[in-house]
């Protein structure tokens, strides 16, 4: 089992928290084009991204904030869905495509919590719950330097809440 | 297979309630490669009745979700040519999409713990090919309305749920 990340979004849609384990950066050796390597006049006189091949041309990576930005796109729409098919007390538990698998569980004053893991993995909801009860609620909820809302992430991600975030995904990885 | 079944109804549990397997199947969407709704069908209760105009809207949302999860890939570069949301789970119901390759997208909706979606989806598809594609009167990315297909689908979705 692998966690590839983990986000928290505020109930103002905004990514207060976010944690990238796993990140592969790094291009596979062999194959790709962007192994050759291009001179930097001949890179910005096509100033488009190399063609990587006709039809399902391999997107450019995102940067980690669109990254966010989509995942909370996807899961808004998909929990509007959910409710409207499912009745309102419906929720949104867990999707996953061929790549990953992407577990949601939001609190009742609309706080998501997000992890994407690889396609094996169980359900997860109980463990985002846990994260939310045990470090949410008791290292940024609780913690009185921490202002009520968090624009920007401001006071979530402090040193309490990190370590406990980090052990907690070891702990089941 | 069907031996082990005979076993397992032989078996002297004749007393207690027959066990109720969780096989339903509750409805299907057939979204064409543009986001256009075009067929859908209840097969049983289970899920909220929308308008047709809503049912068009969750088409067209769910079509745009599908192409962004195929860019949320976290794995990069990819191993493969990413695929899009291919299994949901709710509290009430599952949702088991299969695109195929000309994009045509096949949602169905199931009772959450439904055995082999992915079977009953690709058994749909036969039908599809066979009773919409092979239909010389349809015209392709439109609505489908044709009695043979539609007779068969509800036929074979009836065996399911009645198991």
């Amino acid at each position: 089992m692998v966690v590839y990340s983990f986000y928290i979004f505020d109930r103002h849609t905004e990514c207060v928290y976010s944690k990238l384990w796993a990140r592969q950066d790094r291009p596979i050796s062999g194959g790709s084009t962007s192994i050759r390597p291009i001179s930097d006049a001949s890179a910005t006189s096509n100033g488009a991204p190399p063609d990587l091949g006709p039809a399902r041309a391999r997107p450019a990576r995102l940067s980690a904030q669109d990254d966010a930005k989509l995942i909370f796109g996807t899961i808004f729409s998909l929990r509007n869905m959910v409710r409207k098919l499912g009745g309102p007390d419906d929720s949104f538990i867990s999707f996953r495509t061929g790549q990953y698998k992407l577990h949601y569980f939001e609190t009742p004053t609309s706080t998501k919590f997000v992890m994407l893991t690889d396609t094996g993995t169980l359900n997860m909801r109980n463990v985002l719950h846990q994260i939310y009860v045990n470090l949410w609620v008791e290292y940024v909820v609780k913690n009185p330097i921490c202002p009520v809302e968090h624009p920007g992430g401001e006071g979530v991600a402090n040193e309490k809440f990190e370590m406990g975030l980090e052990t907690f995904v070891k702990g089941f990885v | 297979m069907s031996s082990f079944y005979i076993l397992q109804t032989s078996f002297p549990t004749a007393t207690a309630p027959k066990p109720q397997l969780c096989t339903v199947v509750y409805a299907l969407i057939i979204i064409n490669k543009a986001g256009g709704l075009v067929y859908q069908r209840d097969f049983t209760e289970g899920l909220n009745k929308l308008s047709v105009n809503d049912y068009l809207v969750l088409a067209g949302t769910f079509h745009g979700v599908h192409a962004i999860t195929t860019r949320l890939n976290p794995l990069h570069p990819p191993n493969e040519p990413p695929s899009g949301i291919e299994v949901m789970e709710t509290e009430h119901f599952r949702l088991q999409c299969f695109q195929t390759l000309t994009g045509t997208k096949f949602l169905l909706f199931t009772e959450p713990f439904q055995p082999n979606t992915d079977k009953i989806v690709a058994r749909i598809y036969e039908l599809y090919a066979d009773y919409v594609m092979k239909n010389p009167f349809y015209s392709l990315e439109m609505p489908i309305r044709s009695e043979g297909w539609e007779r068969r689908l509800v036929r074979e979705m009836r065996v399911l749920n009645s198991r």
